[in-house]
């Protein structure tokens, strides 16, 4: 229902959707600006030392590899490297940060431009309405590309834990506590342009970005912890127009599905504001992924000036060719030439590249498989891991990396079909057999004596029985019915508890049929 | 046994201890008798370690009595201003915000002079968070000139300054931003330096303004200033600005005199109307004994200096602001009873924790930064700030140290100047353009008008400390004052 509702609103309404996507460094060793490990969790304030709680006199230093990895995520975003950047301090006054400023970037980021593009397939298609003027294919799927602004690096705050009130919520609170164990971790901060349309492109967009930041291993981009956390500006402005409309701050979405459906209801809502004559506030609101709708923060709102200023506790940074380059070259292959290797020398098809590189995990598992089968046999890989072990992963809830059947039993079955040992219907068999039980295919064809005859001798014996033994359709299928010949393959295979090899089987029947 | 400290260097100390002529608790004891018959009198500590003290010079003794060989400041006692983090002290930048702060860990600075065999006597007093030129501004009431009781001793590190005059301590650290160091060590006749911006660290110094504080030591010698000075310096990993910076031995070159040196009296800054006729007359005086020593004595304008101090009461507050931002009550320090709601509680923590001073400057460092001002303000002062720059670097290149007063006046009554902050501000006028720019700078005693010091300021180029050092040396050594308060050497113990 609301799908159709989504429709029709943005056929007079056209969505404006900026991202902006902080994502913790959880690959550092330690926090941006002081040697304190980075992890999740752990009792409240043991992970704290004077520079990260913001203690009198303590003065932060850069971590490096902070930095190495904020610019590796620019390169991998075709974004440009400034050759000249610094840190700026963002005042405000909040219990979870120390030092009631925040080390962050201004005006000099480390990043700046670039972007991704974005495929956009299936049923999401359906919400961009001019597609056909982006170029889509006849099915509906576009690419569209979505600019970045700039990425910068700035540390994280604290969290608080409001007590006494409903839901760990601040309304109703007796009283709050801050744990710092997270403040002082290095935070990187994207902001895309506002070139975002749809939900569905805004979904894509990030999954995108987060598939580029694990294929960079700089993040372990867990939105349910919070190592990746999404929020959106969106605004709506009539078809045509040019000018933006007032746009709300969503915030609190924790999977891709809610980033999708926040904005779903953010749209609505803002349609029927406008369709009935209202204005928009610019304001936050908070995505409630239990009632399904934003929510006005009710928190007293101060109209704030942060008063940037460069922080005087460390020099500007230089970044010189050399270093750039340097960087560059340590550049892992990132999602987008990876599909179009797994197209150029796989020779799969765009859909199953795209999916295949498409998921970090799981492209990994293909290649692992494809190093154990050798490349002629990509596409069948690619075909057994698309299939049976994709369902079975789903299945399971598995991952390609926990997964039970590992990718070198996996090669050893699609040989053992490739050189005729079994049958691919056999195969289907084994695999289910393999998840069951964890045998290697050898074990199992063993146990269930499952092999594929080939030999033609066996084969014509059977042949020239099903033959005699049908007489009626023989001559049928001579006076020109030729379709009957899957009945005779059937009927020989039947004869051999399926075991016999299709190809020989086809290849005497001809023989003694066609004669 | 008590010794009289008024008259022991901090080398004569460590060479005592390792003959046996005394030992490290002697001098203690020494320090703490002399606390004990002055502090009533001139108030230079916030708090006074005896235990911590005590401790120390055990330690030293226990090295000496092993025949250890015994390092730099063995055995000396030493007094660190309440704004530098000692853990075991209470770290209270002489304010109510923090007056129950208690340390949790050491400023490097420190812990490079503890490092050194050095005996902690105590924390001294301090105009609040350093703002300020006489040490009135402390929560805890001013310190008093131990030249004259009825003066103060300059600011804001008045505190140390007053102590080692007084014979309290053989050392003393304090922080410059403006002049901090160097004009409460012009008021009270001690050798006083601060050195180039990143030759000490900062970490564990309680910021003022991070882009223009500098830890540095106050002492009764030129040469205990040197070995002080290379105590302290060098690269600290928790300082981002400290520098790698090889430093001389600079109690050895500072020997090696100032033939040939060029000195370049500030002429229009010694012309200021504001500067005392007989504190300029004094300084003309020591600029004569250097060109009688065989240096070659010009004249050189710094134009854009007089702008430095606009500039700097925008740079210095803006940054305060920030700085003292983290005092909220949330985590430490004074937090007010009763408060309403979270704003609520920085409203009145603040209000009640800081004094006015520091409101003062914290309003003006945020109305300085304030969205639609900070290009009128804090981007006109930076633009300042390359002008001073560029200034020096135009004398350095025919001058290699300059010379100055280093307060325009000499100590001035306690309440004198207190309800007029800009007559003030002015005391640091020939102090302020170094921090600016960021260059080394001390001041030497060099003689007393109405009985009360004055200070010789001596600029040199970035990390050129040697060259100060040799020239501040020469001028002590030639001019041979005796610069004890009558105070401290009547005491006799």
């Amino acid at each position: 229902m609301s799908k159709d509702r989504l429709t029709t609103v943005l056929e007079s309404w056209e969505a404006v959707i900026g991202l902006e996507i902080h994502t913790e460094l959880t690959s550092l060793n330690t926090k941006m600006f002081c040697g304190c490990p980075v992890q999740f969790g752990g009792e409240s304030n043991t992970r704290v030392c004077p520079v990260c709680l913001g203690m009198p006199g303590a003065l932060p230093v850069p971590n490096e590899s902070a930095v190495e990895a904020t610019i590796l995520a620019g390169l991998a975003l075709d974004c440009r490297i400034s050759r000249w950047s610094q840190f700026h301090r963002k005042n405000y006054f909040y219990p979870d940060m120390p030092k009631d400023y925040q080390i962050s970037q201004y005006d000099l980021p480390f990043c700046v431009g670039g972007g991704v593009n974005v495929e956009i397939d299936g049923d999401g298609c359906a919400q961009r309405l001019d597609r056909a003027a982006v170029g889509a294919d006849p099915d509906g799927t576009y690419t569209t590309r979505i600019g970045i602004t700039r990425i910068h690096l700035e540390e994280d705050t604290g969290k608080m834990v409001h007590v006494g009130g409903s839901e760990g919520r601040i309304a109703g609170a007796t009283h709050s506590l801050v744990d710092f164990n997270r403040a002082g971790t290095a935070l990187m901060e994207l902001v895309s342009e506002p070139e975002i349309r749809t939900p569905e492109e805004a979904r894509r967009f990030a999954q995108k970005v987060r598939l580029v930041f694990l294929t960079l291993g700089v993040s372990d981009c867990n939105m349910e912890e919070g190592s990746m956390r999404v929020d959106a500006n969106v605004s709506l402005r009539r078809r045509g127009d040019i000018e933006f409309g007032v746009k709300a701050e969503v915030k609190n979405m924790n999977s891709f599905k809610a980033l999708h459906d926040a904005l779903a209801y953010e749209i609505l809502r803002q349609g029927d504001v406008l369709d009935a004559g209202g204005t928009i506030d610019q304001e936050t609101r908070h995505w409630d992924a239990g009632k399904k709708r934003t929510s006005s923060l009710r928190s007293k709102e101060y109209a704030h000036d942060y008063r940037y200023f460069p922080e005087p506790d460390m020099v500007p940074f230089t970044f010189d060719d050399e270093y750039i380059d340097r960087l560059r070259a340590r550049l892992p292959e990132l999602p987008d030439a990876r599909g179009s290797r797994y197209m150029a020398e796989y020779g799969l098809p765009k859909h199953d590249a795209a999916v295949l590189s498409g998921d970090l995990e799981l492209g990994d598992y293909f290649e692992q498989v494809v190093e154990g089968v050798g490349v002629p046999l990509a596409r069948a890989a690619a075909n057994l891991v698309l299939g049976d072990f994709s369902a079975y992963l789903n299945a399971a809830g598995s991952t390609p990396t926990d997964a039970d059947v590992g990718p070198r039993k996996l090669a050893r079955l699609i040989q053992l079909v490739d050189d005729g040992t079994i049958s691919g219907k056999q195969a289907k068999e084994v695999f289910a057999e393999m998840v069951a039980t964890g045998e290697k295919p050898r074990q199992i064809i063993d146990r269930l004596g499952m092999r594929q005859v080939s030999d033609s001798g066996a084969i014509e014996e059977v042949v020239d029985r099903v033959l005699a033994s049908n007489a009626a359709q023989v001559a049928e299928y001579r006076a020109g019915k030729h379709g009957l010949l899957g009945f005779f393959v059937g009927a020989v295979m039947r004869e051999m508890g399926g075991q016999a090899n299709p190809a020989v089987v086809n290849e005497i029947l001809h023989a003694r049929l066609d004669a | 046994m008590t010794h009289d400290l008024s008259t022991l260097t901090a080398g004569r100390i460590r060479d005592g201890i390792a003959a046996g002529d005394f030992t490290a608790t002697d001098m203690a004891e020494s320090a703490l008798a002399r606390i004990a018959a002055l502090e009533g009198d001139v108030h230079a500590f916030n708090e006074v370690t005896a235990g911590l003290a005590l401790d120390a010079a055990a330690r030293v003794d226990d090295l000496a009595a092993a025949g250890e060989p015994l390092p730099p400041l063995a055995g000396v006692p030493v007094a660190f201003k309440d704004n530098m983090n000692l853990r075991g002290t209470n770290t209270s930048c002489s304010s109510l915000i923090l007056e129950s702060y208690s340390s949790v860990y050491d400023c490097t600075a420190v812990r490079r002079m503890l490092d050194a065999g050095a005996v902690p006597v105590g924390k001294c007093n301090m105009d609040e968070f350093a703002f300020g030129s006489s040490t009135e501004n402390s929560a805890f009431g001013p310190t008093h000139n131990p030249w004259d009781l009825d003066r103060v001793p300059g600011g804001s590190s008045g505190g140390s300054a007053a102590a080692v005059s007084a014979g309290m301590a053989v050392l003393a650290l304090g922080s410059d931003t403006g002049g901090s160091i160097r004009q409460p060590g012009a008021l009270t006749g001690t050798v006083a330096m601060k050195p180039t911006y990143g030759r000490v660290s900062r970490y564990g110094v309680v910021a003022f303004a991070s882009s223009l504080d500098q830890i540095g030591p106050f002492s009764k010698t030129v040469e205990e200033c040197a070995l002080t000075l290379n105590v302290i310096c060098g690269k600290d990993p928790m300082d981002a600005t400290s520098v790698d910076m090889p430093m001389q031995d600079l109690a050895a070159t500072m020997r090696d005199g100032v033939e040939g040196l060029r000195v370049g009296v500030v002429r229009d800054l010694m012309a200021l109307e504001g500067c005392d006729p007989r504190v300029r007359a004094c300084t003309m005086d020591a600029v004569e004994v250097l060109a009688g020593l065989g240096a070659e004595v010009g004249e050189v304008d710094l134009p854009s200096c007089m702008y430095g101090m606009p500039a700097y009461y925008i740079i210095g507050p803006a940054e305060a602001s920030s700085n003292l931002a983290r005092f909220d009550g949330i985590r430490y320090g004074h937090r007010a009873e009763g408060a309403e709601d979270v704003m609520d509680l920085y409203l009145r923590s603040r209000a009640e924790g800081f004094g006015p001073e520091s409101i003062r400057r914290i309003m003006l460092g945020t109305y300085a930064l304030s969205a639609g001002y900070y290009d009128a303000y804090y981007g006109q002062a930076q633009k300042v700030r390359t002008l001073i720059i560029r200034d020096f670097e135009k004398a350095f290149c025919d001058y290699d140290v300059l010379v100055t007063p280093t307060s325009p006046t000499v100590a001035f009554k306690i309440g004198e100047k207190s309800s007029d902050p800009v007559s003030m501000y002015l005391s640091d006028v020939y102090t302020i353009p170094v921090n600016l720019a960021g260059i080394p700078a001390v001041s030497v005693p060099c003689g007393l008008v109405d009985g009360l010091p004055v200070g010789l300021h001596l600029m040199g180029r970035h990390f050129d400390e040697a060259t100060l050092m040799r020239t501040a040396y020469s001028y002590e050594k030639a001019a041979a004052l005796d610069m004890r308060p009558p105070l401290a050497s009547a005491l006799g113990v």
